[in-house]
């Protein structure tokens, strides 16, 4: 059967969707994930640098160790009960977007990564991207070529990362089709 | 059919079966779209994994929010039955589905709406829920309303409903939007038209159902959602 079509999420996506703490993946029914506690913040733009308020973006990601929770990941049993490694988040009037998040381990055979999704007004499909926290060999950040370092989030401390994304333009953040 | 399996393999799409992603008339568009070609990526373990428990992370919102006694809404009645499959036709059971829609008269409950038509204390407009095991969810809510795009060229949207959906995979996440068959609007819908496949527009319409007995005070309406991901078992020698 042929996917259902996409479509922009409009200007109306209820507020209320955009639940109380769904920024914050450390902490899952009161109980806190395991690893090192960060936080991933960063603006979204688009042409000329314009910031989007109320866009949202998602993320998913693995636990402290590198593993999905996810029947899929072959080591999916010894996933971190405690960690969903989904979250969501509104941009505020500045197009700021914030998690709390663990920093994920690096899954066999990549670069630790979280991936990302944009959904907005006049994005007709979802838009997904993935942060590293790093550079280096990883079969998907090879794939943005000389484009890799808009892929890699900006150290800001100890615990903090800085990951923009522009929808278009100058510095446009690399988006997969896959 | 037996439930789906966790997809272990997602095709990419025919483009023709997808929006544009930049519509003449739809002026956010061009500035939010990448102006360069996307970077095409093979699934790895990262997109074929995904949130299976999403909806504890959230609260879920009831199926009928039409509203009962005192607090009904205004609108015609309607019943919606909408059935989410994989693309081997497989149901995807335990996915969560956000619904949201204007009310009868065309109008959002939403900062962004300006004042173009009543809001209505009765309504707002969304729902929040799991599909069941045979990957079906309903619905009783009011038809929306057609409504006029703030570009005032002439531009009104269909009534609609849109989508957001979870899979069983990161690369099912979808949020679309569902249509009324017999709209006068829908032929000049610039969403719904910039899909080319003539077919895969009108899967986005749902199907109307002749009134029987049940439910008596509600007109239905059946849709069907197909997300990515198949389990495409292997031939065995």
């Amino acid at each position: 059967m042929i996917p259902t079509a996409e479509a922009t999420i409009g200007p109306f996506f209820p507020p209320r969707y955009v639940d109380a703490g769904s920024n914050d993946l450390t902490v899952c029914d009161g109980r806190q994930a395991k690893g090192q506690a960060i936080e991933i913040r960063g603006r979204v733009l688009q042409v000329d640098g314009t910031p989007l308020e109320n866009l949202i973006v998602e993320i998913w990601q693995a636990d402290a160790n590198g593993i999905y929770r996810h029947p899929a990941d072959p080591r999916h049993a010894q996933a971190d009960p405690d960690f969903l490694g989904w979250g969501r988040a509104a941009t505020d009037a500045q197009g700021g977007y914030v998690f709390k998040t663990i920093r994920p381990g690096a899954p066999q055979g990549r670069l630790a990564h979280v991936n990302f999704m944009v959904m907005f007004s006049g994005v007709m499909r979802i838009l997904k991207t993935t942060m590293f926290f790093e550079n280096g060999n990883d079969p998907v950040l090879n794939l943005a070529l000389d484009r890799k370092n808009l892929l890699i989030g900006k150290k800001e401390g100890q615990d903090r990362y800085t990951f923009d994304i522009r929808l278009r333009g100058e510095n446009e953040t690399p988006f997969f089709d896959d | 059919m037996k439930p789906a399996a966790f997809p272990t393999v997602v095709r990419p799409r025919d483009e023709r079966t997808q929006p544009s992603r930049i519509i003449e008339g739809y002026p956010q568009t061009p500035l939010r779209n990448p102006a360069q070609p996307l970077i095409r990526r093979e699934p790895t373990l990262s997109e074929l994994t995904g949130p299976l428990d999403a909806a504890r992370r959230v609260k879920l919102l009831g199926g009928d929010i039409a509203g009962h006694g005192r607090r009904q809404a205004i609108g015609q009645l309607i019943h919606l039955k909408v059935r989410v499959l994989d693309e081997d036709g497989a149901p995807v059971g335990g996915a969560m589905v956000e619904m949201w829609q204007a009310n009868g008269a065309g109008r959002y409950i939403h900062p962004n709406d300006d004042d173009h038509a009543p809001p209505d204390p009765n309504f707002y407009g969304a729902a929040r829920l799991v599909t069941d095991e045979n990957g079906l969810f309903e619905l009783r809510t009011v038809k929306p309303g057609a409504y006029p795009v703030p570009t005032r060229d002439g531009w009104w949207r269909p009534p609609h409903v849109h989508f957001s959906l979870f899979g069983k995979v990161w690369l099912s996440r979808l949020v679309t939007q569902m249509y009324f068959p017999g709209e006068p609007l829908n032929a000049q819908d610039r969403i719904l038209n910039s899909v080319p496949d003539a077919a895969a527009r009108d899967s986005l319409i749902a199907r109307y159902v002749p009134p029987g007995r049940e439910p008596y005070n509600a007109l239905v309406y059946e849709h069907r959602i197909v997300l990515r991901g198949s389990a495409a078992t292997p031939a065995q020698p």
